[in-house]
């Protein structure tokens, strides 16, 4: 599907997509500004933006190898993690001031053993213990890790993390989800003006840059947006779910062949804007803790939640007025594995017809991906 | 009404021509490393089977197969999925499930009353359980594919071969070959591996009668012994080529086309 839009801010959530040091983040470096990488999009955002630092959500983007990392895995760990230690490896994230990691999956807790190893040069590296279920207990749990880490994270840059500055930077990031949202809305329509691959663009670079300039490109990009002409030529309108999918160029292969993104539970997609912090508590600690565990739409990393992730995807499948659904899961990711049987059967019991897709982390085997998304358009009779 | 199908398979080349739903002529070739060439050569051919001089003839053409973007003159490319199914439903009308096993991959649909494809599975990530995996032990046991699928039907006791990958299996064969085991339980037991391997992938999108196979595979009869055996119901054949299934699916779909006209693209 051919782009419509030309904004400038475009263009930079685009480019943010294809490298690990973007502009906008090299500005921000050059300027004196620290960057703090994260895994996985449990780990809060909001403690890094409150000590004065830019988090970045870390991605393997330009990883074509990974053969220095393999013997520090075994044959059944994913790609990502493999590539992403790759680049570590040989140097690629040496901007980083630190990095954050949880035990989010097995394959992200071998990165962070091997990471403290043998990546010397990172002085920074903390990892944080992520609770399985999410009622209140652990909601208590998380927020002890998370002062945790706002104590660790003081100490090592010198800074104070205040309640005050806490709820700004949790405000800033609201912010970031509203308009985020936004533009999810404008998906609804029966010609939407963005494509699924320009939107995951859009939500890869908000992990990528200063959270501040990318709400101000990213009003740009709403604005142009608004009563723009809209996609029409499609076969289909599709929902993509998942893990990690941080590359636009699948869902483009998805899109070539006719069937539109309009919606997703991704955790570079809805999963991490359709709900925000509650602002009227009064620990932002808590706060966070109770987004992070109970309030967001759920992970398959948490237990006991398979039912509410059902309907969350069925019901969102509706108002985006779906034709079909698409579950994409990165070959050994267990977290996934198991969830996306489960989701087809309730999925099929509501009516909505499913393809499942195991990938790589890099897109490659395009001509396999393209056969099953076409006869999968094929028998919706598209 | 003339339409043709082309299927351009990582094997092999196929080609079918139809008049008003009926077969006027096919043919089947090796495929080359040119895409493009072998359909144009298969294509030729069946034209000249038919006593058509030329491809203009045709009102209507659909392309399928791995190099169905590479048909030159094809209207119109639809996955093979569709197309073996719609194939197949056409040679057996009470067909629900279709294992259709080709050179590199092998894929299992499940249809609705209509012939419509309802779900599908797809093995093309390895080749296991595809005509390279059998070609490489017909190479290993120097036995050719035809005395391949002899042998598995003289079996009596199917050695365990308990390896899923082609490249491992040929080294447990090659153990095997080496302990003095029978040449026929061996490749028995290579069938009942691959079988097996076919059966988990029925069973995800649902086992219902009459089950037929496709492919160039469906050729071999103690392939076809392996996954009655493994299924616990009759395989059935089908009245003609199960190789030009896909083929067949195409010119159906380009008939289609024409007489409902829903042409994509001008002949």
């Amino acid at each position: 599907m051919e782009t419509k839009i030309k904004s400038k801010a475009f263009e930079q959530f685009s480019e943010a997509t294809k490298t690990l040091l973007n502009p906008v983040l090299q500005n921000w470096k050059n300027q004196g500004g620290k960057i703090v990488g994260y895994f996985c999009s449990t780990v809060p955002e909001e403690l890094i933006t409150a000590a004065g630092l830019t988090p970045i959500r870390m991605r393997a983007t330009g990883s074509t190898s990974t053969e220095r990392s393999d013997a520090f895995f075994s044959s059944i760990n994913c790609s990502f993690a493999r590539h992403c230690f790759n680049l570590a490896l040989t140097g690629e994230f040496k901007f980083l001031d630190g990095v954050v990691c949880v035990n989010s999956c097995d394959h992200v807790r071998r990165i962070y053993d091997n990471w403290i190893r043998f990546v010397p040069d990172t002085q920074f590296v903390e990892v944080m213990s992520l609770p399985r279920k999410t009622e209140a207990t652990q909601v208590a749990w998380y927020r002890d890790e998370i002062n945790l880490l706002r104590g660790k994270l003081e100490k090592h840059f010198g800074v104070k993390i205040t309640d005050k500055t806490l709820w700004k930077a949790i405000k800033l990031h609201n912010e970031t989800r509203r308009l985020q949202k936004k533009l999810y809305e404008l998906r609804k329509q029966d010609r939407p003006p963005i494509t699924g691959a320009e939107t995951l663009a859009v939500m890869v670079a908000g992990t990528a840059m200063p959270k501040e300039q990318y709400n101000n490109m990213l009003r740009e990009l709403l604005d142009e947006l608004k009563g723009a002409k809209g996609h029409s030529s499609h076969r289909a309108r599709l929902m993509i779910v998942g893990g990690i999918l941080d590359d636009p160029e699948y869902v483009q292969v998805i899109e070539d062949q006719g069937g539109l993104v309009v919606t997703d539970s991704l955790c570079f997609g809805t999963r991490i804007m359709w709900v925000q912090v509650d602002e009227s508590l009064s620990d932002p600690a808590e706060a966070l803790a109770k987004y992070y565990v109970a309030d967001r739409p759920s992970c398959p990393r948490f237990y006991g939640e398979h039912d509410n992730r059902a309907k969350y995807i069925i019901d969102m499948c509706r108002e985006f007025k779906c034709d079909g659904f698409i579950g994409e899961r990165m070959m050994f990711c267990d977290i996934w594995a198991v969830e996306h049987y489960m989701l087809g059967q309730d999925l099929k019991a509501a009516g909505i017809p499913m393809l499942k897709l195991d990938r790589e982390y890099n897109t490659s085997a395009i001509g396999q991906l393209r056969t099953r998304v076409q006869a999968f358009l094929e028998t919706m009779g598209r | 009404m003339l339409v043709g199908g082309c299927d351009v398979g990582s094997a092999t080349g196929k080609a079918v021509i139809m008049r008003n739903h009926e077969i006027v002529s096919y043919e089947i070739i090796p495929s080359t490393t040119k895409p493009e060439v072998t359909a144009r050569t298969v294509m030729d051919m069946a034209l000249k089977k038919a006593s058509l001089s030329s491809i203009s003839g045709l009102d209507y053409i659909v392309g399928t197969g791995y190099g169905r973007l590479k048909v030159p003159f094809a209207n119109e490319n639809i996955s093979e999925i569709t197309c073996h199914a719609r194939g197949a439903q056409w040679l057996l009308p009470t067909v629900r499930t279709v294992v259709d096993i080709g050179g590199q991959d092998c894929k299992v649909m499940s249809l609705g009353e209509n012939g419509k494809v309802l779900e599908f599975v797809m093995n093309d990530r390895c080749a296991a359980g595809t005509g390279r995996f059998f070609e490489a032990m017909a190479r290993v046991l120097d036995c050719g594919l035809q005395g391949l699928s002899e042998l598995a039907l003289q079996g009596k006791n199917p050695a365990t071969i308990s390896s899923q990958c082609s490249v491992f299996a040929e080294s447990e064969v090659i153990t095997l070959v080496n302990e003095g085991v029978d040449l026929a339980d061996i490749v028995a037991g290579l069938h009942a591996s691959i079988a097996s391997r076919l059966n988990s992938m029925v069973r995800k999108v649902g086992l219902v009668e009459d089950v037929v196979l496709t492919g160039g595979c469906a050729k071999n009869d103690g392939l076809a012994k392996a996954l009655e055996d493994k299924l616990s119901v009759t395989v059935k054949k089908l009245s003609l080529d199960p190789q030009i299934a896909g083929a067949i699916g195409a010119a159906l779909i380009a008939g289609e086309r024409v007489s409902k006209q829903t042409m994509k693209s001008p002949a």
